[in-house]
């Protein structure tokens, strides 16, 4: 398979020079390398510029609404195990809206990926403040700059007990579709967050100032990725600017794991009949 | 045998209702059909709790307001309920109780030495065994009938708690403060089967033989026995519960899952029905079947969470933003509820569209005797599906999953079949699915969308029981409906009741020719506003001839209300 053939044809409406184009590319090359069926494909997005992502995919696609990519996600993976399952979404998704559920999905840790794609800005409603803007950042909802902290959505997930947290930057397409292989092959649930630049409303988090600031984790680690507090120190360290897989626990069991899944897990086979026997074992409790 | 109506009242936490069940239990496996309402506090331990229990030789379809027994084991059960004590009745409390000399009148008035047998027999939180004692003697048990109760409940909790309880028992029995004027002979005997069974519990079952295997939820009462019953359901049949983060997440989710392939269902109340009009309008805008649950209790807002209301519906009836297609259905018993949860899987499916389940808090969490729902795998239509090999021919996309049709359904391709990949998305979209927002595809769309549904007006799905051709129709649904049977069959009005079994789409054709066959329409809900004779009102376009019945204290009509307004109505 080649990365051609996950797209639909569509053009995307994003900006020229939007960082989201790269992620599109890196999802359908990552899908592609990993030759995953373009049937047992789905891409669950958000809402926002980043939502459109999934309307761009030869996949079974879903855009949901804003901030449900996961739950809608997880849905899916629990009906059909057997699927490939990515929720795609923004910074307002995932750590605005969606918080709740990013940190439940984390904890859930089904088999599945979620890529945020992080501007720092809400784009679709033509700029305004993201969770994730530093402080300062004017906006027309904040002309006098900022005042809330940002979230930091690294420590976010180690503190939810992640099992697989990377970073990328859409400016450095290789390793981004070398993490979101990475992120799918993970047993569990692998988030992904991109540094993905706003061309149009971020005028501050740009291409420019991420080559300046980011990091690479190979370059600046000490330990492996399995060490959890080395994560959070590298984190700290470079306030969250770096790209790599910055966690992974293997060993950690997933949902499928826990819950010990088998063929048999999928629940959209043809509906199984009851038998009268386990009729009356499940009406047993109201005999009398 | 006439009604028998008995409250066991104590304090929360000590096992009143159990004791109640128990006794409920019993009697319907000698023949005789019980109806309780659990009286609770929005607490774990402590306050008072109370169940009141009906019992008859035929089907009880509510409880009676007033008692011929009450068993008293703390004040506060006295205070309450001694008012609704019949003239004839008599008030057994326990006897550690200080009673006021001057409660009685002509009631009778017995003390029994509840607290007193437990403690010498057993320990004193056993007093659930006396009151089994006293009760099961009184309602013409023999000894080792409840001998065998006794054992059922605490055989594997050791043989100390066994033998203790059994001595406790022993003691209540023999007890003689009774003697047999005092209550009616129950003649036992033994009847159909039956089972014991409340709303929350058939809906389940019936979600199970419906071919449901996924359930989110967050907890909530009067909801979260189905997601409890499923979750003992699921292991053993290959299904998934999941107790999400928030009722958002339990729609969404269900709405993925669904989408999927799997029938998949959530269930709440009030407070969680509002948080999941997103979800509803998401699977109203890509025509995925779901199915919800909403099991009404007292709002808005937290309102009064362990009291029963039918004041969801005006919300439900246009729920979440824009418009689409939705249908709701509203059981009126506990059959119905096992029935209509079947229907309501094959309708989301056949419609693509979310199916509302709509019960009251009584209907829900009313444990009752029904004639046992016997064995039967239901009929399951699934809908319309592309077949695998029609597919086959979109290997590079273009598959319609919104392709314009007559009725306004189109096929389903699930994820995973080679050739359907489409996109679905909450944005107004073509028939590829793929977001547009031209005027034209915009009209065709909405027609689509809101018109697929019109065919289920023609339904008949108002219930009128044994027409006596009065001038006057009584009608309800949910728990309400039980009171009217009752009131309807006591009354020597003319008066007829009905049932609604589908509120949307209203089944508009049958209301019309029930306004021309009636004078009036009495239309009995427990909200403030009437909500549901507001809808029929608007859908009929009739105003004069729907009239509007009320209640919205947290209690059920009692069979006296509605038996004074029949008869108002027959003059």
């Amino acid at each position: 398979m080649e990365m051609m053939d996950y797209g639909n044809g569509l053009n995307p409406t994003w900006c020229k020079g939007c960082g989201h184009f790269s992620v599109l590319r890196s999802l359908q090359t990552a899908a592609a390398r990993m030759n995953i069926p373009r049937e047992m494909l789905a891409v669950v997005s958000g809402i926002g510029c980043s939502g459109r992502i999934s309307g761009y995919m030869n996949a079974y696609s879903f855009h949901s609404v804003h901030g449900r990519s996961l739950p809608v996600a997880q849905g899916i993976k629990l009906a059909n195990p057997e699927l490939t399952v990515v929720a795609a979404g923004g910074d307002g998704d995932g750590f605005a809206i969606g918080t709740s559920h990013t940190v439940h999905a984390i904890r859930r840790n089904i088999n599945m990926t979620y890529i945020v794609m992080n501007n720092q800005v809400y784009g679709l409603t033509k700029g305004h403040v993201s969770p994730v803007s530093h402080q300062g950042f004017k906006t027309k909802t904040t002309p006098e700059g900022a005042v809330d902290m940002p979230v930091d959505p690294g420590l976010l997930a180690l503190g939810s007990g992640v099992s697989f947290y990377a970073q990328g930057f859409s400016a450095q397409q290789d390793e981004l579709i070398e993490l979101i292989k990475k992120a799918i092959e993970h047993p569990g649930f692998s988030l992904v967050q991109v540094f993905s630049p706003c061309v149009t409303y971020n005028k501050v988090n740009t291409y420019q100032w991420f080559r300046e600031h980011l990091k690479s984790v190979e370059d600046i680690r000490n330990t492996d990725s399995s060490d959890y507090i080395g994560a959070v120190e590298l984190l700290k360290e470079t306030k969250g600017l770096c790209t790599g897989v910055i966690f992974q626990n293997k060993e950690k069991k997933c949902y499928e794991e826990l819950h010990q899944e088998t063929k048999e897990s999928n629940l959209v086979k043809e509906t199984p009949q009851i038998s009268e026997e386990l009729f009356q074992q499940l009406t047993k409790k109201f005999s009398l | 045998m006439e009604k028998f109506t008995m409250l066991i009242g104590g304090i929360q936490g000590e096992g009143v209702v159990s004791t109640g069940i128990s006794l409920m239990k019993a009697l319907s496996r000698k023949g005789y059909y019980t109806l309780c309402e659990r009286k609770f506090s929005s607490r774990i331990k402590g306050g008072n709790t109370h169940i009141i229990i009906t019992v008859s030789e035929e089907e009880v379809t509510c409880v009676e307001s007033t008692y011929h027994v009450i068993m008293a084991m703390d004040q506060e059960s006295i205070d309450l309920n001694f008012h609704q004590l019949r003239q004839d009745g008599i008030l057994f409390y326990d006897q550690e109780l200080q009673v006021s000399e001057n409660l009685s009148g002509n009631k009778k008035v017995i003390p029994l030495p509840i607290t007193e047998t437990a403690k010498d027999q057993g320990k004193s939180f056993m007093k659930n065994t006396s009151v089994i004692g006293f009760l099961g003697k009184m309602t013409g048990f023999a000894y080792d009938e409840l001998e065998e109760i006794i054992k059922n409940a605490y055989g594997k909790k050791g043989q100390e708690t066994l033998t203790q309880n059994l001595a406790v028992l022993k003691v209540a029995y023999n007890n003689d403060s009774f003697d047999s004027t005092m209550a009616p002979s129950f003649q036992h005997k033994k009847g159909k089967a039956k089972m014991m069974m409340m709303g929350n519990e058939a809906i389940a079952l019936g979600a199970v033989m419906a071919g449901c295997r996924f359930m989110a939820g967050y907890p909530i009462t009067p909801a979260s026995d189905i997601m409890e019953n499923l979750a003992l359901y699921f292991p053993q049949i290959g299904g998934k519960t999941v107790q999400t983060e928030d009722e958002v997440a339990a729609i969404a989710m269900t709405v993925g899952a669904s989408h999927a392939g799997a029938r998949s269902m959530t269930a709440t109340s009030g407070p969680g029905m509002t948080l999941m009009g997103e979800g509803l309008g998401l699977a109203g805008m890509i025509e995925t079947p779901i199915v919800v649950v909403d099991a009404q209790r007292a709002g808005p807002s937290t309102g009064m969470p362990t009291k029963t209301e039918q004041s969801d519906l005006s919300f439900l009836y246009y729920a979440g933003h824009g418009e689409y297609s939705s249908i709701i259905l509203s059981p009126s018993t506990v059959t119905e509820c096992y029935e209509m949860t079947v229907e309501a899987f094959n309708l989301a499916d056949q419609y693509q569209c979310p199916v509302i389940i709509l019960t009251d808090l009584n209907l829900s969490l009313s444990p009752q005797t029904i004639d046992a729902i016997p064995f039967e795998n239901p009929p399951i239509q699934r809908g319309l599906f592309a077949s695998e090999t029609f597919l086959s021919s979109y290997k590079d996309g273009g598959f319609p999953r919104y392709k314009i049709t007559e009725n306004g359904l189109s096929e389903r391709a699930l994820p995973g079949i080679p050739g359907g990949q489409h996109q679905v998305t909450g944005l107004e979209h073509n028939e590829l699915g793929r977001p547009s927002d031209n005027p034209d595809n915009r009209k065709k769309m909405m027609k689509k969308r809101m018109l697929k549904t019109e065919p289920l007006k023609n339904r008949n799905e108002i219930i009128v029981e044994d027409q006596l051709n009065g001038k006057t129709l009584f009608m309800a649904y949910g728990s309400v409906y039980g009171v009217l049977k009752e009131a309807s069959k006591r009354s020597e009005s003319d008066v007829d009741i009905a049932r609604i079994r589908q509120i949307k789409p209203l089944p508009v054709d049958q209301i019309k020719k029930l306004m021309a066959q009636y004078d009036s329409i009495v239309v009995v809900e427990e909200n403030f506003n009437g909500q549901l004779a507001q809808i029929i009102r608007q859908e009929t376009d009739r105003t004069s001839d729907i009239v509007s019945l009320t209640r919205y204290d947290g209690n059920n009509f009692t069979i006296e209300e509605i038996l004074d307004e029949m008869e108002r109505w027959c003059k």
